[in-house]
């Protein structure tokens, strides 16, 4: 009876890690998007109706591509029309939740028969796909001439232009991505780990996927690390009897601790004594619009 | 090496060749304030040619108009024969000039090569470290430069992060290098390394051009030729065999008429401040104040004249609480307040003049809002010890407006409608109707017109008749010198010397200030 | 200054921004989500005018929707000036949602504890427990921020996730659980809280509070205080105001403010009185967020705060019309808030800059 719950906390994993590299890629170039929820629930939600029209296929692209539209969006309204962040992220998700609801509630349902997500011995293959994303953009991040320009817009975007990068380029980029991969996870999480849609279906994953990005310290490895520990949590919430019979580890809890670990990181990455030894593990420019003077 | 632009245009440069040419640069910002006033300045090939002036002089603005981060009014630049014209830094980079900030431009929390090869042009997609790895060695090492190549920069000290930024400008080609204060931030011994890298630097052709408001003592050392600018014009230009500390001083400073302020004498009192061997770190943790001890008294202006950078603010910040001390003591009218909070400090009658004016007012708020600033503590003007009185705190805004001539259209006027001169007034206003026994100023003329600045000093020059003691921080020599009772010229965190008004003399006290006789 | 693709077009930072200012944005924000809903409502085979009239006078008609719009709209008010409090001072508040569970938990605890009490005295005992519990959940992020500089937006909503996990652990087969399983107890009757004319006495309450507020920040020292230290921490050091202790106050209040609405919403609506199936109290919490588009709607004026939380409250409740009367689509009345949350945060770029024509000068 193990088996399942395994491939089940993957498939978690996988919507956390597609989620949250994505964000970690916008985080790296200094930019905050708390809405996360939204785009997976765009995704979802784009992803399931193109579903039932044109299959699942079709479906997993239209969601990721309708996640990057909105990722999209936040660039606009953050970087170019110097939105607050916060607010940005917070007016898309809202609108999202109202928007979703609208377009898609009237599909409420499971998948047709038949469309079932493919699965070897179980497991998805979107978790090796997910895995491949995460080398990729850890790959970009710390091996190439790209990835240090993102790197660098993070952490001093005036700096960076004065040697010479693109830094609107590169936060645009980047934020789109971050919508890309929302609107996977999104698209994922309904079609494969419900394979039904119900009135907003993201659970709070987003926000999870969002505390794991600070948990990583903004480390694709630690993000890999965390995704799989997050995960396992997650499931072994809804089916603590697949584990050990007879202890009745409460939901609530289990539900409450990657967000509770998350702000222990944080408060000890503040710490003076952290900031000494592992220094500047946050990018300095997060969170604050880039104005050119 | 990849081949870099710069590389083709300075290809069989000759030493002692010309290799850039500023002819007539003028530039003139909106207001009319003329900044550089028809500029020419040249360069040769392994040459050392320092540019010297004041701040104000026009310096920073010739700077960034070499480095493409302003275009001129008039005027033409051209390297080696040829005329460029700068768009952006980016343009001046390509060409071969590189740029050494006074404040690093680098990111911390990467490492020396990244830093190094960010954004470089020729640096391909997959960032092939080893390659460059070797490259970057092999110039430190034509250069006599000793860095760790993956120490990140937030580890490394103010001298090794310049020599980070030179060799950043190195590789990407940079024949002329342009260095803002490079020796402002450096130890001693850091200095002399310095000193031997741009030797060796010039030696292989390149172009040096240091730009400096003081350490004198060093430029002499290595500049072969000197330039000096003041007002925007260039004052004078010295081979560094007919140069010397008093003479460079003067045209620095030059010879000026004292301002029509009248030095009053009034009764020297009591002392009120007392400072006991002062030592504390600036921003980076490199010391700035290096042991100061001095007492100002009742009725007394004590003057400290000095350029940007060589401690005053961090002592102005020690003394009101801003920052603290890593050793010393600071009394105030026989109480030991080394330790106490900056509310405490105000409540006790310290006074502080911030030197910039957006420290010292908030824009969006009125009149009658920023005066309250300094009375929101004071019972006196807090009804039921809850409620602010603003009945009392518009009518001293009306006094305000009156006895310091602000011109404002009333006390609901938000100050960020108030001119530049009348914003300071009402900051003086705001601290000097405490009546705070000591009031400290910090640069309280900076950016002022002469009405405001004539203002301003004989408020000052009325405020010690009245009995309290003033602690004048000041970039103008002029006013140091026609307001203060005693003087003191600081230089790299300590006092020179602390001298009486009678028997102090213009051109050594300039010297002191740029470094001679420490 | 920036230019845009269209080289005619710059953008100019505004230095100081009015009052009449901000009203017209706000209103040309309300004309604009009106227009674009209208188009969703054509879409859907509605009259635009027709369906808004229905949601308005169904919103305030007095024997119809008007105590449930007062409702939600005395909710918003107060995580309206939960949110507004700290921003005040710089500090952005995200974490309203979790104060209100907390402040729930807080005013339940005491009624549940004490069921016999009068309710002269059990129910300001449960406000002010709802308060406390709302104020420290608000001043744990205060702490975090003005002593360790930790990020107060990714705190607060951290500590909000965690907060519907309490409430959840506590009614969903927990202590407090109902005969349900998935909801909690009824509240005592003694908690409930008294009506006038269809509306619950909080909204007195909250009223009195947000005059309360407006001046306590304009007129008290403390308020004055904290509004230099959120126009410019700079200013505010220097002359002798402490950031830390100012932070985790604001966030206290806030967080109590917050709090409070925990007792509002359970046990001023008849329809509750008890805390619902996590679905549905989710849906409540995430109405918190509104504080945040309010009190940026309002540029922090908490009088401001009462008409427009009103506003949207009427939104809210008259929107339900739509499915119900008019049998138009599911999700057309949460469509409505999500046009207008994303309008008016778009609109946010008015409050910053103008857009000027370049007049192109020929040298």
């Amino acid at each position: 009876m193990i088996w399942p719950f395994i491939t089940r906390s993957l498939e978690i994993a996988t919507i956390l890690l597609l989620a949250a590299i994505g964000e970690l890629l916008d985080e790296r170039a200094g930019v905050l998007n708390v809405g996360i929820e939204g785009l997976m629930l765009f995704g979802g939600a784009a992803g399931f109706i193109a579903a039932l029209k044109w299959g699942l296929l079709p479906g997993f692209i239209v969601g990721t591509i309708v996640g990057g539209a909105f990722g999209l969006l936040h660039a606009i309204l953050s970087i170019t029309l110097k939105v607050n962040q916060v607010v940005s992220g917070m007016g898309i998700w809202l609108f999202a939740m109202g928007f979703v609801t609208y377009w898609a509630d009237r599909y409420s349902g499971p998948l047709p028969m038949g469309m079932v997500s493919p699965r070897i011995y179980g497991l998805s293959p979107m978790f090796f796909i997910a895995l491949a994303i995460v080398f990729v953009i850890w790959f970009i991040l710390s091996r190439t001439h790209l990835g240090l320009k993102i790197r660098a817009v993070g952490e001093d975007p005036s700096t960076a232009e004065v040697s010479g990068v693109n830094v609107i380029r590169i936060r645009y980029l980047c934020t789109t991505i971050g919508g890309l991969l929302g609107g996977l996870a999104g698209a994922f999480l309904v079609l494969t780990y419900l394979a039904c849609w119900s009135h907003l279906p993201t659970m709070g994953l987003g926000w999870v996927a969002l505390a794991l990005v600070m948990f990583s310290l903004w480390r694709p490895p630690i993000l890999l690390a965390g995704a799989l520990l997050f995960g396992f949590i997650w499931q072994f919430a809804i089916s603590p009897e697949t584990i050990y019979a007879g202890i009745p580890a409460p939901l609530p809890i289990l539900r409450m601790l990657p967000f509770a670990v998350t702000i222990i990181f944080l408060t000890a990455i503040s710490t003076e004594r952290f900031r000494r030894k592992w220094a500047l593990a946050k990018p300095a420019a997060l969170g604050q619009p880039y104005i050119k003077e | 090496m990849s081949i870099t632009e710069a590389d083709i245009l300075f290809k069989d440069v000759k030493k002692g060749e010309t290799i850039l040419e500023m002819r007539g640069i003028t530039k003139i910002y909106p207001g009319g304030v003329v900044a550089n006033d028809h500029i020419d300045f040249d360069l040769k090939a392994g040459e050392i040619h320092a540019l010297l002036g004041e701040n104000g002089a026009g310096k920073t603005t010739l700077m960034n108009i070499l480095y493409g981060l302003l275009r001129p009014d008039e005027g033409e630049i051209y390297i080696r024969g040829r005329k460029v014209v700068f768009k952006s830094p980016l343009d001046a980079i390509r060409m071969g000039i590189g740029m050494v900030h006074q404040h690093r431009k680098l990111i911390p929390a990467h490492t020396v090569l990244e830093n190094i090869v960010l954004g470089h042009p020729k640096v391909g997609k997959i960032l092939n470290l080893d390659e460059i790895e070797r490259e970057v060695r092999e110039l430190c090492e034509q250069y006599g430069f000793k860095l760790d190549l993956h120490a990140k920069v937030w580890q490394l000290s103010a001298g090794e992060k310049q020599m980070v930024e030179i060799i950043k400008a190195l590789y990407r080609g940079a024949r002329i290098l342009i260095l803002d204060e490079p020796t402002s931030e450096l130890t001693p011994l850091e200095i002399e390394k310095f000193l031997e890298s741009i030797k060796v630097m010039a030696e292989k052709g390149l172009g040096i051009v240091p730009f400096v408001t003081h350490k004198l003592p060093i430029v002499l050392r290595v500049a072969d030729r000197i330039t000096i600018l003041r007002r925007g014009k260039v004052v004078a230009r010295m081979r560094r065999e007919e140069a010397t500390m008093l003479n460079l001083a003067k045209k620095m400073v030059g010879r000026e008429v004292l301002f029509r302020t009248v030095r009053v004498k009034a009764k020297i009192g009591e002392p009120i401040l007392e400072v006991r061997d002062l030592h504390a770190l600036n921003d980076r943790g490199v010391p700035a104040i290096k042991g100061i001890s001095f007492t100002v008294r009742e009725g007394e202006i004590f003057g400290i004249a000095g350029v940007t950078g060589n401690g005053q603010q961090e002592l102005a910040e020690v003394l009101m609480g801003l920052r603290k001390p890593i050793k010393g003591k600071i009394i105030f009218r026989g109480r030991d307040i080394t330790n106490a909070s900056i509310l405490e400090r105000w409540k006790l009658g310290m006074g502080y003049i911030p030197p910039e004016r957006e420290f010292g007012a908030i824009k969006d708020f009125t009149l009658v809002e920023n005066i309250a600033m300094n009375y929101y503590f004071d019972e006196k003007f807090v009804k039921s010890k809850l409620l602010l009185d603003y009945n009392k705190l518009r009518e001293l805004a009306m006094k305000a407006i009156s006895e310091f001539n602000i011109m404002a259209p009333s006390v609901d006027t938000k100050a960020g409608h108030l001119s530049g001169g009348n914003l300071q007034k009402l900051i003086l206003a705001r601290v000097m109707m405490r009546r705070p026994k000591l009031l400290i100023a910090n640069l309280p003329t900076h950016g002022l017109d002469v009405g405001a600045t004539e203002f301003v000093r004989n408020k000052l020059m009325e405020y010690k008749r009245e009995g309290a003691a003033v602690l004048l921080i000041s970039e103008d020599l002029d006013e140091v010198l026609s307001l203060s009772d005693t003087v003191a010229p600081i230089y790299e965190g300590r006092f020179v010397s602390i001298l009486p008004i009678e028997r102090v003399k213009k051109e050594e006290i300039g010297a002191m200030m740029a470094g001679a006789f420490s | 200054m920036i230019s845009l693709r269209f080289p005619r077009l710059k953008f100019e930072r505004i230095v100081v921004l009015t009052g009449a200012d901000a009203i017209k944005i706000s209103a040309l924000s309300v004309v604009i989500s009106f227009m674009v809903f209208g188009a969703f409502l054509s879409f859907e085979g509605a009259d635009p005018l027709v369906a808004y009239e229905h949601i308005f006078s169904f919103a305030f008609d007095p024997k119809l929707g008007l105590p449930t719009t007062l409702h939600r709209g005395f909710f918003l008010i107060f995580n309206t000036l939960a949110f507004i409090i700290p921003l005040a001072a710089g500090i952005w508040n995200i974490g309203m949602e979790g104060q209100f569970y907390l402040g729930t938990i807080g005013a339940f605890a005491v009624a549940y504890s004490f069921p016999d009490l009068s309710p002269a005295a059990l129910i300001p005992l449960m406000l002010i427990s709802g308060a406390i519990f709302g104020a420290a959940y608000g001043a744990l992020a205060g702490f975090l921020k003005g002593k360790m500089n930790v990020n107060e937006v990714v705190v607060t909503i951290m500590l909000n996730n965690i907060a519907f996990w309490l409430v959840y652990l506590l009614t969903v087969g927990g202590p407090w659980a109902g005969i349900a399983e998935s909801t909690s107890r009824p509240l005592p009757e003694n908690a409930w809280a008294p009506m006038i004319w269809d509306t619950p006495f909080t909204g007195i309450l909250v009223i009195a509070l947000a005059i309360l507020v407006y001046f306590f920040l304009k007129k008290t020292t403390i308020g004055y205080q904290i509004r230099i230290l959120g126009s410019n921490p700079i200013v505010a050091k220097h002359v002798g105001i402490s950031a830390p202790k100012i932070s985790v106050l604001v966030m206290a209040i806030g967080g109590a403010i917050a709090g409070l609405s925990g007792y509002h919403m359970w046990a001023g609506d008849p329809a509750f009185l008890m805390i619902p199936r996590p679905e549905a109290y989710k849906a409540i919490g995430d109405l918190t967020y509104w504080g945040i588009i309010l009190g940026l709607i309002c540029l922090l004026n908490p009088l401001a705060s009462v008409p427009a939380s009103i506003f949207i409250g009427s939104i809210i409740v008259g929107t339900t019309v739509l499915v119900r009367r008019l049998r138009l689509p599911f999700g057309l009345d949460v469509l409505f808030l999500g046009i207008i949350s994303l309008v008016f945060a778009a609109f946010q770029f008015f409050h910053q800059y103008r857009i000027k024509r370049v007049k192109v000068v020929r040298r």
